[in-house]
């Protein structure tokens, strides 16, 4: 099967790049030259006022970058949370109802996030959890808690039982198997849900404006009126932000995970 | 208490820290949806019927129109996105090895936000946009008012693109999942046999990709169907997408109409659960019909 012309190859890429990366490229052109008009195929001139903007708005834009960074971090330990030993359990135990359950757990990654949070809306601005970052994270994790629980459910049913058996059998107990060799052997299944369950989270509009009602500054909240706006530049530039910043973050957990490996001796 | 009971008890525990999130908050907060469309709990004492918010909302022409819009949109997008990934997904999967890594810049989308992939689509097919001055500079047009008004077309086609955009890599990273475990000895074999590049593609390949392909396109249609983020961006004036409709009545409008936004979400939520249903019904029925290799 791998007999197509190496040409085709090529001609290949080029089409996913002029998809999916072209998209990016134009974006720090846009950023680059606010007066880039129709119908210059290629911007006349290049200034720096969005990057200007960037510098003297850079304290609210640093901060609605650290809430939605801090939210979105805590949504994940919230989920990790949530489905750790249930996600355990659904891998290596058998019990009635196990697929309808399976089934019912994911829902609310699937149905449309505005029909639960709406409702539970009243209830959380009696309980004044509403415009709480608390808030926030709980509709959040509600929201995304799914993609966890499938990729620990997965990461349990790679590990299998032989881990387990093997250090109760050498005398460890329940805690120690638990915290000193399943939860290692977890990790890269956490870090495929956290992942997921993070981006969801940072990229989240409408449940941070409904649940956070503007006191919680997001990223997200602070770019939709410049989308909006005429002011492309600036919008672009924020949204590359927004490409790069969770980029660097993935790159700095995958490194971190390699030396902590090779330190262990794993690789 | 007996053994078994008491595994059962354990097994409880173990699933608590989920299900009680699950029975509270989400069922709770469906519940709470369902109620004060009924008039329920509502945020002012509500005088009418139990049904009347639902009377109104159907005896609504634009409400129906709302939703074939809504409908037909994520129809749109949810089958571009897996039709676009699985060629996508498959083509990457043959590239040598040489080549494979470049070919991860198709993640690109997936990292944007909603709004973000909004505002790329906004940027490239707008009448002032760089599709606009590509088809100028290639004298296809002479003015901005030549260029397809694709964005304010009344058919939506704004959202599909974008969520097309988003929707195509998600699928293509379920999809490649299921490739790298795929067995290459299985086209090989076939090909020895004589089976042509399409015949091995929807005969081998495809049924194998299956799962995958209808787990993304069950997300994909129902995310499109009721979210909210990119119609808030991209969105024309009317039919609107249901989401902004609820949008209005909640936000927009007195606490008199809280009923008719709820009423419009549990439908929602009711053509979400059916259809999920009615989806894996039909893949389990046409699957048991196909000979397992």
């Amino acid at each position: 099967m791998k007999r197509s012309h190496p040409a085709a190859h090529i001609l290949f890429l080029v089409l996913l790049f002029s998809l999916f990366a072209l998209p990016a490229g134009i974006l720090v052109l846009v950023g680059l030259a606010p007066g880039w008009r129709f119908p210059d195929l290629w911007p006349e001139r290049f200034s720096f006022a969005g990057i200007e903007f960037l510098i003297t708005h850079r304290d609210r834009i640093a901060v609605s970058l650290a809430s939605s960074f801090l939210y979105s971090l805590a949504t994940v330990f919230v989920t990790l949370c949530m489905c750790l030993t249930p996600a355990a359990a659904f891998a290596r135990q058998r019990f009635p109802g196990k697929r309808l359950l399976e089934a019912l757990v994911l829902t609310p990654a699937l149905v449309p996030p505005m029909t639960f949070a709406m409702g539970l809306h009243m209830v959380f601005i009696k309980l004044s959890l509403a415009d709480t970052a608390a808030g926030v994270v709980l509709i959040l994790a509600l929201f995304s808690y799914p993609y966890m629980f499938r990729a620990l459910v997965a990461g349990f049913q790679t590990m299998g039982q032989g881990y387990r058996v093997c250090a109760g059998n050498l005398g460890a107990g329940n805690i120690a198997i638990f915290r000193q060799v399943e939860l290692p052997l977890l990790v890269p299944a956490m870090i495929a849900g956290g992942s997921v369950v993070f981006l969801v989270a940072f990229s989240e509009y409408f449940l941070v404006f409904l649940m956070g009602g503007g006191n919680v500054p997001s990223f997200t909240g602070f770019l939709m009126p410049l989308l909006a706006s005429s002011n492309r530049s600036l919008a672009a530039i924020l949204t590359l932000i927004f490409l790069v910043l969770p980029i660097l973050l993935f790159f700095l957990l995958d490194w971190c995970l390699m030396r902590s490996y090779r330190k262990k001796g794993m690789i | 208490m007996s053994w078994t009971g008491n595994r059962t008890a354990i097994l409880l525990l173990k699933l608590s820290p989920l299900m009680l999130p699950f029975l509270v908050l989400f069922c709770g907060g469906v519940f709470l949806t369902v109620c004060q469309s009924l008039g329920l709990f509502t945020p002012l004492p509500h005088t009418g019927g139990l049904v009347d918010a639902y009377a109104v909302i159907l005896s609504d022409p634009s409400f129906f129109a709302s939703a074939g819009f809504s409908f037909g949109v994520a129809l749109a997008s949810a089958a571009g996105s897996v039709a676009a990934a699985t060629f996508l997904a498959y083509r990457v999967w043959q590239l040598p090895k040489k080549m494979a890594g470049a070919a991860l810049v198709y993640k690109i989308p997936l990292i944007l936000p909603h709004i973000a992939v909004a505002f790329v689509v906004l940027v490239f097919w707008s009448r002032s946009g760089i599709l606009a001055s590509l088809a100028h500079a290639l004298g296809l047009i002479q003015s901005m008012q030549e260029f397809p008004n694709v964005l304010y077309s009344g058919w939506g086609v704004g959202m599909i693109l974008a969520y097309t955009l988003k929707g195509t890599p998600f699928a293509m990273l379920l999809i490649l999942a299921l490739l790298v475990r795929f067995d290459v000895r299985q086209i090989q074999t076939a090909a020895m046999l004589g089976a042509s590049k399409p015949r091995i593609f929807f005969a081998i390949v495809l049924p194998r990709l299956a799962p995958a392909l209808h787990t993304s396109f069950i997300i994909l249609f129902l995310y499109s169907f009721g979210a909210f983020d990119i119609p808030y961006i991209l969105s024309e004036s009317r039919p609107g997408m249901l989401s902004l409709h609820v949008f209005d009545l909640y936000f927009k409008h007195d606490l008199a109409r809280r009923p008719e936004a709820m009423a419009i979400l549990t439908l929602m939520f009711g053509f979400a659960v059916l259809f999920i249903i009615a989806y894996s019904r039909t893949v389990t029925r046409l699957e048991n019909g196909v000979r397992k290799l």
